[in-house]
């Protein structure tokens, strides 16, 4: 999605691993504190599993995980970030979140190649602000997953089951 | 009628004084009647608010009568007598009778200020005439005095007749028949007492009563030629009779109090006694009742399962037809219960029309409220959650949405707003619509206010962003500001509590013309029965209608036939689906295990937890995202304590079970 230089997009901002990213606040719809998360069996493993918000129940997506950092224990800074992108709602668990913040659009720039390519396809940019990096994160990109080349690695017990099934 | 002449001229202190406290007392009833209009539909009313406008009629009544105002004197003296009997229930308020109240109060006003302006009283015949008839329903006799009618009383004809006859010199006699089974062998049965009196005179009333002691008595009005000197009461079998008169009448029945039961065909203006008024909690009660009597059945059905090989099957099909005839019982009573859980929407739209007067009055707009469709049912559930939204879209339809008389004629709109309420059903889903022809919302504003609030707006709103930014509660690191329109943070409250009952809303605004916003909501919640079991130290929900049975299997008697697990069941095998096994959660060791049978015959699949819970009814929540899309589930609930729990689809467990027994068989030939 190509911005204008004019443009300011406004974000909500939250902490991973000691790593500030962004995502916009328009895509954001509320945030809460973790609580009461349901596993769901044989979900991909970023998926910690479900929790009720606002009546409707969401899947809640551990970014740690996600981005492949060191899972850890909830702590009470741990935020959940629902977002909405097109029909889907999602809870996103990060470490902290609490800023908002205006990004001028010259503060911008679009995802440096180096940057694994995998981790890459996350981001919409990086935004530097005062010295400080921030990762604009892509959240449909973030909640879609590819099929089958995850599936082995990321959910065995189901893998087994569909294999005796077939 | 003229008035007397006043015991001072108007203007002078002592009717200033007088003036002041009429204007505090007819205060006092509007305050009153409001609040009783609140109440109309309810089967009681606020007592306190009848005796405030009770006494309030009484003190007007003495005052009018002091400063020579004679008309309002007649007036609010008989507007004191209905509330009397309202105070003393021996009349029902009803809707006609509010509106009776309310031009006698508004007849009072007209009164009071022709007077002071030192014009001629309006003519009250026609409104003394109507609160006559108020009055007259509920009491028999024309006496001005205060005597109270408590007891029996007759409908509006029985009473004329019974004047009529008293004028005509006929004698009166109450006459009570109590019917027993002795009397009845001997012949003497209603209707037979009934031919009795018909035969020594006119009945001119008949009615059944019950007893403090649960007897009935059956009670007729008999007017019959005077007899020669001296007043014998006639005589006939099985009959009582004593002379009916005013004093009597009150005598008559002196243990009829609530448990009277009134004539057929009374007036008006009784209450409404064949409904019962049901405190949702004992609902619900009942609800979970039923939910373990399920289960027993259940238990029941499988302990009968156990037996069977042991008795005649003439026995077994007897006690099996037992067992389908309960389970076909049960679930009457339950869909029985359901519908007693249906009110018609009337409950909460019947609020509505005096809250806008309200509100209309206090900002001087001209407003007027049609309702449709009141008389389409939701669950009762449903109905108290809507109670408050509703509430809200009214209000802000008043306050924001219908302008000034003023601009509206300025736009050639009518000067009188209407805001208008409709409920419908189509299929399985109630829509409700909350709609204004006021000036309408504006984007522009909306936007513009959003984006004061630091929120990012793009520049072409369609309906469904600009309902999202009006329901927008604001992340908590925001100000939760008003979001234009004056809508506020209660828009937010209202679209929760449509998504909450698994609804959506719409908005649908034109400039100018008017706003309509359009709740849908699914008609019953989706509910089900289902079994809560434990697997691997997790709870989940097992939709009722899918298991055959619960049956039990040891460890020991689980049999491998390559990589499937079965047990021996009734004449044949059943396959298992261990639960925490395919879910990948950790096994609880235990030497027996609840199994869930699942399809019927040579597709029964049973399915292995740790634990049988319970029975609860669930309300069933959609799991739609992709990332949740796994074997096994097919939504989740909520057992009120907020955190999710996963329903099990068992139909394609059962089926991947039921494809690895066959390929497994297949292999073994």
């Amino acid at each position: 999605m190509s911005q204008t230089n004019n443009q300011t997009d406004s974000y909500i901002l939250f902490e991973l691993a000691g790593t500030t990213y962004g995502v916009r606040s328009q895509e954001v719809k509320h945030m809460e504190l973790v609580e009461q998360i349901t596993p769901v069996p044989n979900a991909p493993r970023f998926v910690e599993g479900v929790v009720f918000s606002r009546g409707q129940v969401i899947p809640a997506v551990n970014l740690r995980v996600r981005f492949g950092f060191p899972p850890q224990a909830h702590t009470t800074r741990s935020r959940l970030i629902v977002v909405e992108t097109g029909e889907r709602v999602v809870g996103l668990i990060v470490d902290a979140a609490r800023e908002f913040r205006n990004l001028p659009a010259e503060t911008v720039q679009p995802p440096n190649e180096s940057i694994g390519s995998l981790s890459g396809k996350y981001l919409r940019g990086i935004a530097i602000v005062n010295e400080r990096l921030i990762l604009l994160l892509d959240i449909k990109e973030a909640l879609t997953f590819a099929g089958s080349e995850v599936f082995d690695e990321e959910y065995p017990a189901a893998t087994a089951a569909a294999s005796t099934a077939s | 009628m003229a008035s007397t002449p006043p015991i001072s001229s108007p203007g002078s202190d002592f009717m200033e004084e007088f003036y002041a406290e009429c204007d505090d007392h007819l205060v006092e009833i509007r305050r009153g009647l409001l609040r009783l209009e609140e109440q109309l539909g309810e089967l009681s009313l606020d007592r306190e608010a009848l005796e405030k406008i009770f006494r309030s009629f009484h003190s007007l009544k003495g005052i009018c009568g002091m400063a020579g105002l004679q008309e309002a004197e007649k007036l609010a003296h008989r507007a004191e007598d209905y509330l009397r009997a309202l105070t003393r229930q021996e009349a029902a308020l009803t809707e006609g009778g509010l509106d009776i109240l309310n031009l006698v109060t508004q007849k009072l006003e007209e009164i009071i200020i022709q007077r002071r302006q030192g014009r001629p009283s309006p003519d009250i015949s026609a409104l003394l005439e109507q609160v006559a008839g108020l009055n007259s329903a509920f009491r028999d006799g024309t006496s001005e005095t205060d005597v109270p009618a408590a007891g029996t009383h007759y409908p509006a004809q029985a009473s004329q007749q019974i004047r009529a006859a008293r004028q005509q010199g006929k004698e009166l006699w109450l006459c009570e028949f109590r019917p027993s089974p002795e009397l009845d062998q001997r012949g003497i049965n209603l209707n037979s007492a009934r031919a009795q009196l018909q035969g020594l005179g006119e009945i001119l009333h008949a009615a059944p009563r019950v007893e403090k002691g649960g007897e009935l008595v059956f009670a007729f009005v008999l007017a019959s030629e005077a007899g020669p000197a001296g007043h014998h009461p006639p005589q006939a079998e099985g009959i009582d009779f004593k002379p009916l008169a005013i004093a009597e009448e009150v005598q008559a029945s002196p243990d009829a109090g609530p448990s009277t039961v009134t004539a057929t065909g009374a007036s008006t203006f009784v209450a409404p006694s064949h409904f019962v008024r049901v405190d949702l909690a004992r609902l619900d009660d009942l609800m979970r009742i039923m939910g373990e009597m399920v289960v027993h059945r259940a238990r029941l059905d499988e302990a009968l399962g156990r037996v069977s090989d042991r008795l005649p099957s003439a026995d077994t099909r007897k006690l099996h037809e037992i067992t389908h005839g309960f389970s076909r019982d049960l679930r009457h009573l339950r869909d029985g219960l359901m519908r007693v859980r249906m009110v018609p929407i009337g409950e909460i739209f019947e609020r509505l029309p005096f809250v806008v007067r309200d509100l209309s009055r206090e900002s001087g707009k001209k407003i007027r409220l049609n309702v449709k469709g009141q008389s389409t049912e939701l669950d009762k559930y449903l109905v108290e959650r809507l109670k408050d939204p509703l509430l809200h879209l009214v209000r802000n339809a008043v306050c924001h949405g219908i302008e000034e008389s003023e601009e509206r004629s300025a736009k050639g709109k009518p000067e009188e707003g209407t805001i208008t309420l409709r409920a419908s059903t189509v299929g399985e889903t109630v829509m409700i619509e909350v709609a204004d022809d006021g000036r309408g919302i504006d984007p522009v504003e909306v936007a513009a206010s959003a984006r004061r609030n630091g929120l990012q707006v793009p520049d072409d709103l369609n309906p469904a962003e600009l309902l999202d930014l009006l329901c927008a509660p604001g992340l908590s690191t925001r100000d939760e500001a008003d979001l234009g329109a004056g809508r506020g943070i209660g828009m937010a409250a209202v679209k929760g509590a449509v998504l909450d009952l698994g609804g959506e809303m719409e908005l649908d605004s034109r400039p100018d013309q008017g706003t309509t916003f359009r709740l849908r909501l699914p008609l019953t919640l989706a509910v089900a029965d289902a079994l809560i079991i434990s697997a691997g130290g997790q709870r989940f929900a097992v939709p009722q209608g899918a298991v055959q049975e619960i049956t039990t299997a040891t460890e020991a008697a689980i049999n491998r036939l390559e990589k499937n697990e079965i047990v021996k069941y009734r004449n044949g095998v059943l396959p298992l689906v261990r639960l925490a096994a395919v879910f990948g959660l950790g096994a609880e060791s235990r030497k027996e295990f609840p199994v869930l049978v699942i399809g019927t015959g040579l597709n029964a699949v049973g399915i292995l937890a740790d634990r049988v819970l319970g029975q609860r009814e669930i309300v069933v929540r959609p799991v739609n995202d992709p990332l949740l899309k796994v074997p096994g589930i097919s939504g989740a609930t909520e057992l009120g304590d907020g955190q999710a729990v996963l329903i099990l689809d068992s139909a394609s467990l059962a089926q991947g079970a039921r494809a690895r027994q066959r390929q497994a068989t297949a292999k073994s030939l």
